[in-house]
């Protein structure tokens, strides 16, 4: 059989023999393995397997891409040629380009081989406990799965990297139900390789579906008012994710010129306390990125340091787009941000009034960072106390504006497998209620 | 296009279990052009095989990336040892469902799949019609999409199928400056049900959609902020799609009903006002084939349409084969499979509040101080039914007539509340179908809905 590394040549001289003069190819191999419980109940135990050939080729700056999931033959000879077909309508763009000779590179993450009857018994030792132990909780769906992924990157300038990875993945979503009233659904999961330890002791699951018991009964804000909230490390992860660094240091609103932080490298972004580094070889993050999509090796790097903005995430593309430095890694989602010096306890102690906010239902910010939404899954803060759960609360601000007001971090952090952050406080933030 | 299978279900399978099998091939050509820059041009393909066997009431399920004949047997083998397994472990002891109908459907033709070089070259069309006439823009953005879902299905018991699901969109996302130089941006969507060569014929048909556009946008950046608080609004149509999808249809999933959705408790009660009724339509919908039609879901059961809410009282649950034993009800055809290597799960078709007898400008002159809002780009609902939409476009109402823009807002109610307060219904249904819905696999969907002139949350900026 032809092993993956062979067929990642074998195209590459298909796509030059096409008329490529550099080209891409990703191989991979990947199985699944996963147990599901709905409404309480387990309902299916489900394994996949599947493969994935993609194919990118250049020719005078103009490209194409294809993918497909077979390695037959015939479908790769009609992938290399639509793939050509695809180069032939596009128009030159210099400011296109793939990674340098580095060489061959090998990468394992996580625990590619799965102990299947071990991580069922682990997952029904979770529903029982969190039925034990929460009794109000009902699972609206549990989905446990062990992922093995084998991948080949190869191109026209002699890179070759082969990683084989994998690890569990515990995800939940439940609500909290008493006497005809309930709580709002809430997620949460985490990356494990970690069988020997029972799954409700890893990650922060337990606070979360503990806190979540408590949110049967809520009590609405009256009237509105500008405090500071303190957010969740899940919540936190999508905020800085998806809003900050999506809509101000990456991607399209680089290349367009709309990122309000376009000319902002090196300068104050945030409060001087705030540092948030993109890690995806840090120990913490289990599949983090190993290679770029430009044919790089992921290095870590510092994004916001003391308030200071250091970096863009940036491949080869954006970079010359946007006239900044390229990125030593493309992930926007391996987040690591250092510890603060006080508890959570001591942070939310500091608070007169607030919100602890565990999950955000909002809208898409504004290219501003303007951002409103629904603060689900909640706590009100008083006088520097956890106070009532509180329902049909919006806050809004500015995301630009609330890492200037960012107040600090806990002590503890969690780390979930793809994150490794604190709880965080930022002021400034408007609350409204009824 | 896929085979079709050599052996029926009955031939296929054992008598102990119910099961299907499924060849899938799944399509993607997107187009994306940047400032002109085209910065994705791909094309994708996914195909396999998959299986699953349902044993004293849990499922085994298994997948490959292959579609050959030789390979359904292994397929069928590994799924079947997979529900042995879990039904080994948990004993529910559940018995067999009712059989389903027998039958076969098989749709006409497959759809056309033209070169990238058409989507290409249309879009550029576009893009040079934009930069000529739209000179106000500090940021113009043009995504094609167009997938296509093939399916052939063999099952057990029930009706065997060859579907296929094709869509093509042409997306423009529009940034200019307010007078203080802060971006604000709109998009809207062109296409629908079909191939690009059926819905995508003249480059020079899109521009009446970029002139409005670039017309929305311009009056957005001189909106105004809306105030924050209860107010009397009419809900644009795709606002109220957005509701009948996100803050009612996925709470009446029996999937979520059985997971603690706040439906479980309502069902035959008043909801909303009774001047609400909303149906989950099949594959037609008043008088006209529904935005993405659904003739047999994946388990094998014939698609009808599910009605949720009569005259504003909750009537009916969406189910698969399973739940519908357990709530006593029929499956409707909502058990939907995004790919080949995804198991059927309760899904919407298109969901849609039914029609009124109000016309929309009586229902704008209606309302003294309040706000119209025509546009949404995002939109959350929890189990509770409380929900969360973005509204990208709006205007204010003064003295029963539209005023100014408004900027970017959000909404937020609880729909079997906020329902309640609805007192008039527009005459006329706005579909849409562009977007995927996202519930572990993500899913196409069509909904729509009428104006409705409601009290809602406003969120302020």
């Amino acid at each position: 059989m032809t092993s993956l590394k062979e067929l990642a040549k074998i195209c590459l001289e298909k796509l030059k023999a096409a008329g490529a003069d550099t080209a891409q190819v990703s191989l991979s191999l990947s199985e699944k393995r996963e147990f599901n419980i709905d409404g309480g109940e387990f309902s299916l135990f489900r394994t996949t397997f599947n493969r994935n050939l993609s194919l990118t080729a250049f020719r005078e700056t103009r490209t194409g891409r294809v993918t497909l999931n077979s390695f037959d033959p015939d479908a790769i000879e009609d992938a290399v040629a639509d793939c050509m077909r695809g180069v032939e309508s596009d128009k030159p763009d210099p400011a296109r380009g793939i990674a340098e000779k580095i060489g061959e590179r090998e990468f394992k993450s996580g625990e590619p081989e799965p102990d299947a009857e071990k991580f069922f018994f682990r997952t029904r030792e979770l529903k029982e406990a969190i039925e034990a132990r929460f009794p109000s909780i009902i699972m609206e769906q549990m989905i446990n799965s062990h992922n093995k992924t084998e991948r080949v990157y190869a191109d026209t300038n002699d890179n070759l990297y082969h990683s084989v990875s994998g690890c569990y993945e515990v995800s939940l979503m439940f609500s909290a139900h008493r006497d005809g009233k309930s709580s709002s659904f809430m997620g949460c999961g985490y990356d494990t390789v970690d069988l020997d330890t029972p799954l409700l002791e890893q990650g922060d699951i337990a606070r979360v579906i503990g806190d979540v018991e408590k949110q049967i009964d809520t009590v609405p804000v009256t009237g509105s008012f500008t405090g500071t909230v303190v957010i969740a490390p899940d919540c936190l992860g999508e905020f800085l994710s998806d809003s900050v660094i999506g809509n101000f240091a990456s991607g399209t609103s680089l290349i367009d010129g709309t990122s309000i932080w376009r000319d902002k490298l090196e300068k104050q972004v945030a409060s001087e306390n705030f540092t948030l580094s993109l890690s995806p070889r840090d120990p913490a993050i289990l599949l983090g990125q190993e290679y770029t999509g430009d044919g790089y090796p992921a290095e870590d790097f510092t994004l916001i340091e003391n308030g200071i903005l250091k970096s863009f995430v940036a491949g080869i593309y954006v970079s010359n787009k946007a006239g900044c430095p390229r990125s030593k890694n493309t992930s926007t989602y391996s987040l690591v941000m250092p510890a603060g010096d006080k508890t959570l306890d001591e942070l939310i102690a500091g608070i007169d009034d607030g919100l602890f906010v565990y999950r955000f239902s909002g809208g898409q910010p504004a290219n501003n960072g303007d951002f409103s939404g629904v603060a689900k899954n909640s706590f009100r803060i008083r006088n520097g106390k956890i106070a009532d759960a509180v329902s049909e609360t919006m806050i809004s601000g500015n995301l630009s504006e609330m890492l200037r007001h960012f107040e600090g971090a806990s002590s503890e952090r969690v780390n979930n497998g793809y994150f490794l952050l604190p709880f965080a406080a930022f002021s400034g933030v408007t609350v409204s209620g009824k | 296009m896929l085979r079709e299978f050599s052996s029926t279900g009955r031939d296929l399978f054992g008598g102990d279990a119910d099961a299907e099998v499924r060849r899938q091939r799944n399509t993607v050509r997107t187009v994306a052009l940047v400032q002109g820059d085209l910065l994705q041009n791909e094309r994708s393909e996914t195909a396999g095989l998959s299986a699953r066997v349902i044993r004293g009431g849990v499922a085994g399920f298994a997948s490959v990336a292959d579609v050959s004949e030789e390979s359904v047997k292994a397929v069928l083998d590994e799924a079947h040892k997979n529900a042995l397994f879990l039904d080994g472990q948990v004993a529910l002891g559940k018995p067999r469902l009712p059989a389903a109908p027998r039958g076969s459907f098989r749709m006409a033709r497959e759809p056309g799949d033209p070169e990238q070089k058409k989507y290409v070259e249309f879009a550029r069309e576009v893009d040079a019609y934009i930069v000529k006439n739209c000179p106000k823009l500090v940021s113009r953005r043009l995504r094609f999409r167009a997938d296509c879902m093939e399916k052939v299905l063999t099952v057990s018991g029930g009706t065997d199928a060859h579907t296929y699901l094709p869509r093509c969109y042409l997306y423009l996302f529009f940034t200019a400056n307010t007078p203080d130089g802060v971006p604000v941006d709109l998009y809207s969507v062109v296409g629908g049900y079909g191939s690009f060569d059926t819905l995508f014929r003249d480059p020079e048909a899109i521009f009446p959609e970029v002139d409005l556009l670039y017309g929305k946008l311009l009056a957005k950046t001189e909106g105004i902020r809306p105030e924050a608080g209860e107010k009397t609004c009419i809900l644009g149509g795709s606002l109220t799609g957005m509701l009948a999808h996100e803050a009612v249809g996925h709470t009446v999933e029996a999937d979520l009903v059985l997971g603690g959705s706040v439906a479980g408790r309502m069902l035959g009660r008043v909801v909303a006002s009774p001047l609400v009724s909303l149906v989950d339509y099949a594959h037609a919908a008043f008088g006209k084939p529904a935005p993405l039609p659904v003739y047999v879901d994946d388990e094998g059961t014939p698609a009808v349409d599910a009605e949720i809410i009569r005259d504003g009282i909750l009537v009916g649950y969406l189910n698969n084969r399973d739940t519908a034993v357990r709530f006593g009800m029929k499956p409707q055809g909502n058990a939907r499979a995004y790919s080949f290597s995804d198991e059927p799960l309760i899904r919407m078709r298109n969901t849609a509040i039914l029609p009124g007898s109000s016309r929309l400008s009586d229902m704008i002159a209606s309302v003294e101080d309040g706000y119209y809002l025509t546009d949404t780009n995002n939109g959350q609902a929890d189990t509770t039914g409380e929900f969360m939409f973005g509204v990208s476009m709006g205007y204010e109402i003064k003295n029963g007539k539209l005023g100014r823009a408004l900027l970017d807002t959000t909404i937020s109610g609880v729909a079997f509340e906020m329902l309640k307060t609805v007192d008039m219904v527009s005459d006329t249904v706005t579909w849409s179908s562009s977007g995927f819905c996202g519930k572990k696999q993500p899913m196409p969907v069509g909904l729509g809905g009428p104006e409705l002139r409601c009290r809602l949350m406003m969120g302020g900026c």
